[in-house]
């Protein structure tokens, strides 16, 4: 094969193998057509995209602290804190809010508790697993234990106009299908993450770090305040998921999302991100979120129960993390033969 | 004059000598402390927590019977806390432990409730054998682990998220989302079992912990796993078959989550799929607070042992002051950030202070 051939293929394959993702999806889709007939329709494509509305948002935010060498698993507690703690705020405050003052109050409350993962993480150089663990559990006993407990269906103006609310239309075998008008901000995170990622100096760092932290601080990032930056980001972008869930739900309940963390993990793994930091992409982030939704919505067309999809995502991460590791081992093995190399490439 | 002058310089140098014969003394007993850093502290919060709930609410704190109720408690979460502080040693973690733990209560009571459909009697002197087929389901779980993380090579975070999605998932596909009842009576006897006023389900975990002990510090596969997680590479290059003390490592590990199985069901003759989904994040918190270093090399089974009684005393506590599990879970987490503030602070200070007195040692005698 010529030079260019390689890389052209190498290019299609993407420098986190969004390619092969993509490759997998399509095969799936395919395959899931061949079986049933019903898959391919606007009516199934509209249901996946809309469960994957919020998993992205919540993704994007797990992205950048894998992308610098982190794991947070405090992001479901900050995302159903902020959402809640708003809606509640909404209610006893008694003004019936809009978009705009639903969005500011719940994601400063995001950014205040991603500001407190961060000020412990990077002052006291802390594990980030640790710290997030901690401070989950206390986010949470906050929530259920002072601001609410109650299950609440009435919502302010600025989510509730937007529950029921669809982008297009489209008739299908008599009755109609519609697309949910909230993957318009989902889609606009997603190229604002992107853009924050790969072209500015912000995101920069954020790789820097995640490669290797003293590296970083030798060439001149400030390690401490893109730490800082990185999980008060990580929080606005948790708040934005929990509004966007508890509009898409209709109703605001202290117990959603909490529980999830590690499903999301597995899908920004999936995506092709590196769990030792300094690699991953918006664009595979996405493509590991929809993989999951497609496999749990095909799963529930074959007639599988429900109860496998556990098992399906869990053998999908281990076969997909598996063949880069030993990919991975057989690469450093031609190049240096006694090196010591795990990590998925 | 003069003599006053010298006498004052003689008393002075006394004064000097001893003084550094004191700060020698002093220096000594801190070194000392540290060594069991971890134990003692744990130590002193366990009593620590003792002391103000017992000050709080004396009657009921003190009865016996609150107090085996956190004996009862206690031993499974302790189980599960040695299992993770055991690969943390390698420089791990295993989050599969309570998937694994659930599959083998869904084993024994399924097992159970099946041969007895036929033969109750066969199903009750068949017992040990079910026991057995529980632990062996664990043994297999963690060997899965063993092999993923040792022969394939993906990181134990990743191979254990994988396994533990696998394993629950089977759990749930097998019970269908719903809880088994049934259990042999020789465990749901030996669960309700006291001796001399200590519930034996609390001996199982002493027992369990000794052994763990003995493994670690005194065999030749505890050795190897001590330096597996404190210098892989030192480990290679000293011939150590990193794939075998890994493999071992996570199948003793999914031996204990497996025996933490048996103590679900002897509590309780119930099996859920989902039964302690809060355990991984608790057991994680315990192990650390016990001084399990998570990257790995250095933690001790007394430390986690320590850790699981403060913190079910403090929940039992919480419980009889009429605080909700939500203020127990935001306890939980202050206590996990403050001693990891405090250990950063201080193990700063020690790193920058200690290496004057080392260097001119020059004998490191303990790492």
């Amino acid at each position: 094969m010529s030079a260019t051939g390689t890389s052209r293929l190498a290019a299609l394959r993407g420098s986190n193998n969004e390619g092969v993702l993509a490759l997998i999806l399509v095969v799936l889709v395919i395959a899931m057509t061949i079986v049933n007939s019903d898959f391919l329709s606007a009516g199934t494509l509209f249901a996946i995209l809309r469960s994957s509305i919020v998993p992205t948002v919540l993704a994007l935010g797990v992205l950048i602290v894998i992308i610098s060498g982190g794991i947070d698993v405090s992001f479901p507690a900050i995302a159903i804190f902020s959402a809640y703690t708003t809606v509640v705020l909404m209610r006893g405050s008694g003004i019936d809010a809009g978009v705009v003052l639903v969005l500011v109050v719940s994601l400063v409350i995001g950014a205040l508790l991603g500001l407190v993962n961060g000020g412990l993480i990077a002052r006291f150089k802390l594990p980030t697993l640790i710290v997030t663990l901690g401070t989950q559990g206390i986010f949470k006993g906050i929530l259920i234990a002072y601001v609410g407990s109650r299950y609440i269906a009435e919502l302010p103006l600025g989510m509730r106009m937007f529950s029921t609310q669809s982008l297009l239309t489209v008739p299908a075998g008599g009755e109609n299908t519609s697309l949910h008008v909230l993957v318009v901000p989902a889609i606009v995170l997603c190229l604002l993450v992107n853009f924050l990622l790969r072209n500015t100096m912000f995101g920069r760092g954020v790789y820097a770090i995640g490669n290797d932290t003293e590296a970083a601080r030798r060439v001149g990032f400030s390690v401490m305040r893109i730490q800082v930056i990185l999980y008060v980001v990580a929080g606005v972008l948790a708040a934005f998921g929990g509004v966007l869930h508890v509009t898409l739900t209709r109703s605001a309940n202290p117990q959603d999302l909490l529980g999830t963390e590690l499903d999301t993990i597995a899908a920004v793994v999936l995506g092709g991100a590196s769990i030792f930091g300094g690699r991953g992409s918006v664009l595979g982030t996405m493509l590991g979120v929809l993989l999951i939704q497609v496999i749990n919505n095909s799963l529930i067309l074959m007639g599988i129960p429900s109860a496998w999809q556990r098992t399906a995502v869990g053998l999908l991460l281990v076969i997909g993390v598996g063949v880069q590791a030993i990919s991975a081992r057989r690469s450093s093995r031609r190049v240096f033969a006694h090196r010591e190399v795990v990590a998925p490439a | 004059m003069t003599d006053q002058k010298t006498d004052e310089s003689v008393t002075r140098s006394t004064v000097r000598e001893s003084n550094r014969r004191v700060d020698s003394a002093v220096m000594g007993a801190i070194s000392r402390f540290h060594l069991q850093h971890g134990v003692v502290r744990m130590l002193v919060l366990t009593l620590l927590a003792f002391a103000i709930f017992t000050a709080v609410k004396p009657r009921v704190f003190l009865n016996p019977l609150n107090l085996q109720n956190i004996a009862i408690a206690a031993p499974e979460i302790g189980l599960l806390a040695l299992a993770i502080m055991l690969t943390m040693l390698t420089g791990g973690i295993d989050l599969s432990i309570v998937a694994i733990a659930n599959l083998t209560a869904i084993t024994i009571s399924s097992l159970y409730t099946a041969i007895g459909a036929t033969d109750a009697g066969l199903a009750e002197s068949l017992a040990p054998v079910i026991v057995l087929v529980g632990l062996a389901v664990g043994a297999v779980g963690g060997y899965v682990n063993g092999l993923l993380v040792s022969r394939v090579g993906i990181t134990p975070i990743l191979a254990t998220l994988g396994t533990m999605q696998i394993f629950n998932g089977i759990a749930i596909t097998w019970t269908g989302g719903k809880t088994l009842y049934g259990a042999p009576a020789m465990l749901t006897t030996f669960g309700r079992t006291v001796i001399a006023g200590i519930p034996a389900l609390f001996l199982v975990l002493v027992a369990a912990a000794i052994v763990l002990a003995v493994v670690i510090n005194k065999t030749a596969l505890g050795a190897t796993i001590r330096l597996q997680g404190a210098n892989p590479v030192a480990a290679r290059f000293s011939g150590i078959r990193t794939d075998r003390t890994l493999t071992s490592t996570y199948v003793m590990s999914g031996l204990l989550a497996g025996l933490a199985g048996i103590l679900f069901v002897s509590r309780n003759p119930t099996a859920s799929a989902d039964y302690g989904s809060s355990y991984v994040l608790l057991v994680i918190v315990i192990a650390v607070l016990g001084g399990t270093n998570p990257n790995g090399g250095f933690g001790t089974v007394l430390g986690v042992i320590l850790a699981t009684l403060t913190l079910q005393i403090v929940s039992s506590g919480f419980n009889i002051i009429r605080l909700s599990s939500y203020d127990y879970a935001i306890a939980q987490g202050a206590i996990l950030i403050i001693i990891m503030v405090i250990d950063q602070v201080t193990s700063g200070r020690r790193r920058r202070t200690v290496p004057k007195i080392s260097d001119a040692l020059a004998t490191p005698t303990e790492s």
